[in-house]
């Protein structure tokens, strides 16, 4: 299994998804619609998520400082990178990775906490999105906005591929939407809309 | 639940009318006090006479210094670059209940380079002791907590000692403690060899501090002090009367504070400084150079005053560059935190042992004695306490 830099650390987990921890976010992690893996069944499986919530949260001491007018960078540096309110990032389980290759199922078990939490290769992102089956997982997802997240994800996985088959992609995952939203013509139209090449 | 409130209405509502009718009374009397305060303006030699009396009845008064004991100084100009660093220390006290015997000090602190936008540089030192050396006393009694203080406070002032040789050749440095710089432990203690043992420590770090270019203060939030108010009262005695009965007994100045005197100060503004007449400051730190000043602060803002009583050594107070810079950095810092300097707060937040930090500890102890084949365990009445500590169940 690929090893790539761990972006945060589990807190809290279901088979549905997880909630990670980070530190300051990097401009270009985590980002909402990214893949991500984290480890579960002792390294035996790994789950695949999306993100499809940051939340960064504030506490008494930071809402003093709010109102503070001229704030010197320097007490900003404090609270972001020496008192380390965690960053929550929420992500939804849509597959997970065993000895058979990727499944587009919900895990069998749920990573625990305090595990190291990765970005997907390019390579992981293609192969993990070859199928549409995910696309069920978001759609019925109570806590994810389902067709924002559909939107950014389909489109994060075109960019990836060679400029001549991202649109065969799109279409193709415009096709499942169209199976799996068949009673929604009007939520339909918008998602077509929003991944159209 | 074993506090029945319903009980204490009647008692509460009788404290916050005692309350009220207490702060009615003493604003009565504070116009007196403020007309004393501005009658004395520079102390005479009259009064100065007095003061020289009254310290050989171990007066606890502000001895005056050359400036106006009723002025008010501006707030002076931050430097545009300065180091303010802050250290604070927690502990855990030894618990014969508990799974096994030790004490645990932690100190927190923090380097705040203002003018550079970078992240401080934060610390947390934590060390158990568990020796029996460490825990018992010649006489075979547990250590006594305020021995455990001691310590704590002695590591607080290290740790600045040693902050402050690290940073000040950078920039105008100031260092920070979350109480003043009499140690309040040797009013708690009979034990002269071990006050004179802690002391001895707590000014070699004074020392180090002095030498290192750095200024120290101390700082007191919501200080209950009434130094300068037996000033005033002093000064309304008559020789003969300097007395232990006519010092202790105020008179009309009976419970007012050095906070209802200096209302008037501005948010910026300081007061005068003056001496602390402890007898441990006349006694110890005297003769070592260190004697301790103190003036009150107006760290808050319009509409929101915050009196602060800030401690400073002889070297500080008498050095204005550095008497500006601590003034300066502690206004600078409140402006942030609404009242009590940011770095304090910050210290205190690195140093805190929290209950759940607590229990966690104790389970790395039970585990280290498990694996040494012992069997540790709480006592049976730290048991009931688990037990019975979050409440009565009721029924629904």
């Amino acid at each position: 299994m690929a090893d790539t830099a761990t972006i945060g650390r589990l807190l809290r987990s279901s088979t549905a998804g997880y909630v990670f921890g980070c530190s300051v976010p990097e401009p270009e992690v985590p980002l909402f619609g990214a893949f991500v893996k984290a480890p579960a069944q002792r390294g035996q499986t790994e789950v695949i998520g999306l993100i499809y919530d940051i939340t960064i949260e504030d506490d008494p001491f930071v809402r003093q400082m709010v109102a503070t007018p001229d704030l010197p960078e320097a007490y900003v540096e404090d609270q972001r990178v020496n008192r380390q309110v965690p960053i929550e990032v929420s992500v939804l389980a849509v597959g997970y990775r065993d000895g058979g290759g990727f499944q587009q199922a919900l895990p069998p078990q749920p990573p625990i906490t305090l595990d190291r939490i990765s970005q997907c290769s390019p390579a992981e992102v293609l192969e993990f999105t070859s199928r549409f089956d995910f696309l069920r997982l978001i759609l019925d997802s109570p806590d994810a906005p389902a067709d924002e997240l559909i939107a950014v994800s389909l489109r994060h996985a075109a960019d990836l591929r060679p400029p001549e088959d991202r649109t065969f992609f799109l279409r193709e995952a415009g096709k499942e939407l169209a199976r799996l939203l068949n009673r929604d013509l009007a939520r339909l139209e918008n998602l077509l809309r929003r991944i159209r090449p | 639940m074993a506090l029945e409130l319903n009980k204490l209405t009647q008692q509460v509502d009788a404290l916050g009318a005692n309350a009220a009718q207490r702060l009615a009374e003493l604003s009565e009397r504070l116009p007196a006090a403020h007309a004393m305060l501005n009658a004395i303006g520079v102390a005479d030699d009259e009064l100065h006479r007095k003061v020289l009396t009254a310290l050989t009845f171990r007066w606890a008064g502000a001895i005056p210094t050359a400036e106006a004991i009723n002025a008010a100084f501006p707030l002076p100009a931050h430097p545009a670059r300065a180091n303010v660093a802050a250290a604070d220390g927690s502990q855990i006290y030894p618990d014969r209940h508990g799974v096994a015997l030790y004490y645990l000090v932690n100190v927190g602190s923090i380097v705040f380079r203002h003018g550079l936008a970078q992240a401080p540089g934060t610390r947390s030192q934590p060390e158990v002791f568990y020796e029996d050396a460490d825990l018992y006393e010649e006489d075979g009694g547990q250590i006594p907590s305020v021995k455990i203080d001691a310590e704590r406070d002695l590591r607080e002032l290290a740790e600045l000692a040693r902050l402050a040789q690290a940073e000040a050749s950078s920039a105008p440095t100031v260092t920070l403690l979350d109480n003043g710089l009499l140690l309040y432990f040797s009013l708690q203690t009979q034990d002269q060899k071990l006050i004179e043992a802690v002391l001895r420590d707590y000014l070699s770090q004074l020392d180090h501090l002095k030498q290192s270019g750095a200024a120290v203060a101390g700082v007191v939030d919501r200080p209950r002090a009434a130094s300068v108010i037996r000033l005033l009262h002093l000064a309304t005695l008559e020789p003969e009367e300097i007395t232990d009965a006519g010092l202790r007994d105020l008179g009309s100045f009976r419970h007012m504070t050095d906070a209802m005197l200096f209302d008037f100060l501005k948010p910026g503004q300081r007061s005068a400084l003056f001496v602390n007449a402890s007898p441990a400051n006349q006694i110890y730190y005297k003769p070592r150079d260190h004697t301790i000043y103190f003036f009150y602060l107006n760290a808050g803002r319009p509409g929101k005053d915050a009196l602060l009583r800030i401690e400073v050594p002889e070297w500080v107070a008498k050095d204005k560059a550095k008497l500006d810079l601590a003034h300066a950095a502690v206004v600078e810092q409140c402006r942030v935190s609404d009242g009590f300097p940011y770095v304090l707060m910050r210290a205190h937040e690195l140093a805190v042992v929290t209950m759940s930090e607590r229990r966690e500890f104790d389970q790395m102890v039970i585990g280290a004695l498990i694996r040494r084949g012992l069997s540790p365990s709480i006592s049976q009445k730290a048991q009931g306490k688990t037990w019975t500590g979050a409440g009565k169940r009721r029924y629904k």
